[in-house]
């Protein structure tokens, strides 16, 4: 599902990723973890093409990345349901309106679109809140509605920065229970994370990321 | 267990829509969701909207002026151009020959012979100097022709050729082109026209640039929201949409307001050009906008700040980038 052949990144001076090679196949649930400033969230902009590699090649789903142009771009994200830390909620939006925010964009009709939308805030347990607004919901909510903003569109691959660096042991260790339903049908899971207590205790590989530099199950020796 | 037929995943599924359905319910509800918003802040896109009006009211109205002051200069041309007076010698007789020869040219449309008593008297009455006219014992005005050429000899070629001819007749003493004033009116008309179009160019420049600040402005303050649409999918003209119909809807609202404000200041100005026009004889009355200039009005103020919304979107979209 991603695959990163020698893939670099630097701004500046600063190498955020060095040589990184890695294969997660489709289907497969992954962490990815290391020190503040290993280079985690700049793996996943890459993947999102937030931003483009300095050298070497990724792909994703098939498809070489650095192929495609600014306007394929969005076709592209649409594939992918991100969550992120700081959950991006939009705070004038209600829950419902947040959730069916990546369907409107896709052009969905008003009736398709509140079917998907309730069955995803079901999924989080949270349908009895979709006309309120986000503001108004605890930190372990609005990660949930973030989630269910990320899986309405039924994608193929899931990224997850930080999903649970606001919330207690309790409700991460739900959250992640919410990932690995998602992952049980086959949907591809990558979750950085630096919660090193909860990862050791789940049955998933984990990417070592340091200074830039991969090591881990996942990690194929560099050329 | 008795199967359950399953019925198939797309049956409970609305039917797909056609490409172009899609396309027009989705600006349909961006329309709706653009207009709503205008009321948002209804105060601050009033004042917008006030100054794109009277940045659209000043050259329409000028424009409007000047395709009138044309006609006005077109109606007075076939008025009487030329006025020929006669020696003071001519009798009534040798004038009104003159007159009937004259009219036969092929070239004159219309002569009025005008006889030195009929001059003087209508002289007293309109100067108000009667009582010093009266006591001269003679008349000092001749008689005078008032010739209208036919309009196919109206050129200045064909005008100073017949005034040259009329010039060499003997009982003719002096020959008075109108002209001078025409050549003149044109020449301002034309010169104000020319000063309009600048005007005109300048201040559609001035609504691109309203509009286009009041866009970015726009996106400024949703620039959260346009970055997380970016980041789940969103293509640049989904983002584009609804900027592009804020910038209608301000180009239909400043099209009203211009409206309204030429309209008022046709009506004002109405009277007193009315009784401009009468003392010249003329039937000539200042003009609302009809339906076709309402219509330009209005089509030029929604494509200028439609232009000036799309020129700002696109260059405002491309630097919000999530990171
Ligand atoms: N836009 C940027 N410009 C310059 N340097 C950057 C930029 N983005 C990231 N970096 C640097 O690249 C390195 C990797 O950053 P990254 O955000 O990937 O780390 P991280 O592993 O996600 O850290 P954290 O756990 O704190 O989120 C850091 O040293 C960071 O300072
Ligand atoms: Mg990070």
């Amino acid at each position: 599902m991603i695959e990163f052949q020698q893939v670099s990144k630097s701004y500046h001076d600063k190498h955020a990723l060095v040589s990184a090679n890695f294969h997660l196949q489709r289907g497969d649930m992954a962490f990815l973890t290391g020190h503040s400033g290993a280079g985690k969230s700049t793996l996943l902009k890459l993947i999102m093409l937030m931003e483009r590699p300095t050298s070497g090649k990724v792909i994703v789903d098939r498809q070489d990345l650095s192929q495609l142009s600014r306007t394929q771009v969005p076709a592209h994200r649409r594939k992918i349901g991100l969550v992120f830390q700081n959950h991006q909620l939009l705070l004038d939006y209600s829950v419902f309106d947040n959730v069916a925010l990546p369907l409107k964009i896709s052009g969905y009709n008003e009736r398709d679109s509140s079917r998907r939308v309730r069955a995803a805030l079901d999924k989080v347990g949270l349908l009895d809140k979709e006309k309120l607004s986000p503001s108004v919901l605890s930190s372990g909510e609005q990660q949930r509605i973030g989630i269910a903003r990320a899986i309405v569109n039924k994608p193929k691959l899931i990224l997850a920065d930080e999903p649970t660096g606001n919330l207690d042991p309790a409700l991460s260790a739900e959250v992640m229970r919410l990932f690995q339903q998602f992952n049980q049908v086959g949907v591809s899971v990558l979750i950085a994370s630096h919660d090193l207590n909860l990862i050791q205790r789940l049955p998933h590989p984990v990417i070592q990321l340091n200074q830039g530099q991969l090591s881990g199950p996942f990690a194929m020796a560099g050329h | 267990m008795a199967a359950t037929k399953h019925p198939p995943h797309n049956a409970s599924r609305t039917k797909p829509e056609s490409a172009g359905k899609r396309l027009l319910r989705e600006h349909k509800e961006v329309a709706v969701r653009s207009w709503r918003r205008l009321w948002l802040s209804p105060l601050a896109n009033l004042l917008t909207w006030l100054t794109l009006a009277i940045a659209i009211t000043l050259p329409a109205s000028l424009l409007l002026l000047l395709s009138q002051a044309q006609h006005l200069g077109q109606q007075l041309n076939q008025e009487h151009q030329m006025s020929v007076f006669l020696v003071p010698h001519a009798t009534l007789e040798q004038g009104q020959l003159l007159s009937q020869e004259i009219l036969a040219r092929p070239d004159i449309a219309n002569v009025t012979y005008i006889s030195a008593a009929q001059a003087l008297a209508s002289f007293k009455t309109n100067s108000g100097l009667a009582d010093i006219l009266g006591s001269l014992t003679d008349n000092p005005l001749p008689a005078t022709l008032l010739i209208a050429p036919e309009n196919t000899a109206q050129t200045p070629q064909a005008m100073s050729q017949l005034t040259q001819q009329l010039r060499q007749l003997t009982l003719v003493d002096q020959v008075l082109v109108n002209m001078a004033w025409l050549d003149r009116l044109h020449a301002i008309l034309a010169a104000s026209q020319r000063v309009t179009y600048s005007l005109a160019f300048l201040l559609a420049l001035g609504v691109l640039l309203v509009v286009g600040n009041t866009v970015r402005l726009q996106i400024e303050s949703r620039k959260q929201e346009i970055l997380v649409i970016k980041l789940v999918g969103g293509t640049d003209a989904y983002l584009r949409r609804p900027f592009l119909y804020a910038g209608f809807w301000a180009g239909l609202f400043a099209a009203l307001l211009a409206w309204i404000i030429i309209q008022l200041g046709v009506s004002y100005l109405h009277e007193p050009l009315l009784q401009l026009a009468q003392s010249y004889q003329s039937p000539w009355q200042l003009q609302g906008l009809g339906w076709v200039g309402s219509l330009m009005l209005l089509a030029t103020s929604c494509s200028l700040s439609l232009l000036g919304a799309s020129l700002a979107v696109g260059r405002q979209l491309r630097l919000i980038e999530p990171q």
